[in-house]
């Protein structure tokens, strides 16, 4: 997603404010200013330092010069170019939401914004009566009762198939199918990789999850229970199908949805707290929730993180 | 001919309209072998190229791919990998770059595929070996596939730039970006970036494949009669025209770029 998807149209005014925020963000951070880099253009560096040439660049005639087109990252001496639509790069143990694309024999095929399907296999999924055995041909025959085509699953990765797919499992009572809420996609490198994905609101009574693969998911909160009983299963799936989820958890969910959308459209790293203090900046000023993705609320949105940034780099060079 | 229908009682207009446009092209074709002045059919000079239009990013599915519209020649191309393959399957130190041109069956007047393209995936692949780094994927394969949704002439020397452009836009590694464009030699006059018409009056033809930041040529072709001193002028004259072309290349890259860095 980026501003373009968004199909934005700022009034004059709208458009020097957000400059001003950007360029506030670039002053900001000056070793991403002058960033965006082409296929051999030389890359701006101190003669005098040693530098490490990283991936994505190459030496000629003693200058450093790019061999993609992307952004410089430089890390103390190491000089790289990251590509800008790089697909999302997997690795052992990463949380991930994708979407069941296909019914296969005994495994699930999902999409996760990866070069090739990920594999979910029957074996390594929870059964819903919770007893530990061997799958027999009665549960291959009953898949699509677990999970039916266009479910969203959060699982973990597994590891790599041999020819190059993704395996994944869910045999853990937090993965599975996710419902009663919404799905949303962001550039993968958006999302970096922390101790805790999934995330619990209580305030709103929301779930929170940041896959890795750059799906998010923000749903209704679910309980998870230690031991499931077969029955107590069967009553509370009775019970859920008959409440509807409640008006303000909807509008909750609705407002932390529209938070990471202008979040990613605006191109910043997703945290957790970044987007409930987005989501919390559009209720006082009374913005109703489909203004959140409007021009104003994207300006303004660009302009308190320039603040934010701006005085927690005050506060860190007053404490040093 | 004319007297016959008009007895048979049908009238063919299309005919003598015809006979008329025939007429205008052979004069246009005398006016470019002689006059350096002379307009081509959509008004240029002999050393003007067709506005350029490329966009990055048409086909989603595809690790990177471009269109390409000069003039009546469009042109997409997709890039994926480096992905695993089953001929690069033994250990290689270096990566495979495998290309493909196909014609759609609508590119070109007459409908039925083009026979030129046969040859044009060898030569795509000649043009980008040089600057693509291979040993920056071994043992997998870059796929590249370029499809030409309409023949409207200089097709190759477009099919490789918007190729440069694919490669780029999917993340593979290369030294430089290959740029490329054609010349026309037609009686005295040396006429850049041709249509498909005046390639087919065409003396002689050169395509000339460039880096332009490296300021070195990955391929040059040269058909038909060509004269020594008119050889070295036009391929000074592809280079610079290369090395302007290679400007909207960045410019077009640096534009996705800005939209998308913003942290």
């Amino acid at each position: 997603m980026s501003a373009r998807d968004l199909h934005l149209r700022l009034s004059q005014a709208q458009r020097v404010r957000l400059e001003a925020a950007l360029h506030e963000l670039h002053t900001l951070n000056p070793a991403a200013a002058a960033a965006a880099v082409n296929v051999a253009d030389n890359i701006p560096v101190n003669h005098e330092d040693s530098i490490l040439k990283g991936h994505g660049t190459s030496d000629r005639d003693g200058e450093v010069v790019a061999t993609l087109c992307g952004v410089v990252e430089r890390v103390q001496s190491l000089v790289s170019v990251r590509t800008l639509r790089a697909r999302y790069k997997p690795e052992i143990g990463d949380i991930i939401v994708g979407r069941v694309s296909e019914i296969a024999p005994k495994r699930w095929r999902l999409e996760i914004n990866f070069s090739q399907g990920a594999v979910l296999m029957l074996s390594s999924v929870n059964l819903p009566d919770g007893v530990q055995r061997r799958r027999t041909a009665v549960d291959e025959l009953n898949m699509r009762s677990i999970f039916a085509e266009n479910d969203v699953v959060c699982a973990e990765v597994r590891g790599y198939l041999p020819d190059g797919s993704l395996e994944l499992h869910a045999s853990s009572q937090k993965y599975g199918k996710l419902q009663r809420g919404q799905l949303l996609t962001v550039p993968a490198y958006l999302v970096k990789q922390w101790n805790q994905h999934f995330h619990h609101l209580k305030q709103y009574n929301v779930d929170l999850i940041l896959g890795c693969n750059g799906f998010i998911w923000v749903g209704e909160h679910v309980v998870v229970a230690e031991n499931t009983d077969v029955k107590e299963d069967q009553q509370k799936l009775a019970m859920e199908a008959d409440n509807f989820t409640p008006i303000e958890t909807r509008t909750h969910i609705c407002r932390l949805a529209n938070a990471v959308r202008v979040l990613s459209a605006l191109g910043f790293t997703l945290t957790v707290e970044l987007i409930i203090q987005t989501a919390e900046a559009s209720l006082p000023s009374t913005v109703e929730i489909n203004e959140m993705l409007g021009a104003e609320f994207y300006v303004q949105t660009a302009e308190r993180e320039a603040k934010r940034r701006a005085s927690s780099l005050r506060k860190m060079n007053g404490a040093s | 001919m004319s007297a016959a229908a008009a007895a048979a009682g049908t009238y063919t207009p299309a005919a003598e309209a015809g006979g008329k446009r025939r007429e205008k092209r052979e004069e246009l074709r005398r006016h470019l072998a002689e006059d350096a002045d002379w307009p081509r059919a959509d008004g240029r000079s002999i050393h003007d190229c067709r506005p350029a239009f490329m966009q990055t990013g048409p086909t989603t599915a595809a690790s990177g791919s471009a269109y390409a519209e000069f003039g009546k020649t469009k042109v997409i191309v997709s890039v994926f990998g480096p992905r695993e393959s089953k001929k690069a399957m033994l250990y290689s130190d270096t990566g495979r770059l495998n290309c493909s041109v196909s014609y759609t069956t609508f590119a070109t007047g007459i409908r039925g595929q083009g026979l030129e393209n046969k040859e044009y995936s060898g030569m795509l692949h000649k043009a980008l070996e040089g600057a693509v780094m291979l040993h920056t994927f071994p043992k997998t394969t870059v796929d590249v596939f370029a499809l030409v949704l309409e023949s409207g002439g200089s097709d190759l020397p477009i099919i490789i730039s918007c190729a440069s452009l694919a490669l780029a836009d999917a993340g593979i590694m290369m030294y430089d970006l290959v740029t490329s464009v054609s010349v026309s030699c037609l009686g005295k006059n040396v006429i850049i970036d041709p249509t498909s018409d005046e390639e087919a009056w065409q003396d002689g033809g050169l395509m000339v494949s460039y880096m332009p930041t490296r300021r070195e040529i990955t391929q040059l072709t040269l058909t038909g009669e060509w004269s020594d001193g008119k050889i070295t002028n036009a391929v000074e004259l592809c280079m610079d025209a290369c090395s302007k072309l290679c400007e909207i290349l960045r410019e077009r890259l640096k534009d996705t770029a800005v939209l998308e860095e913003n942290e």
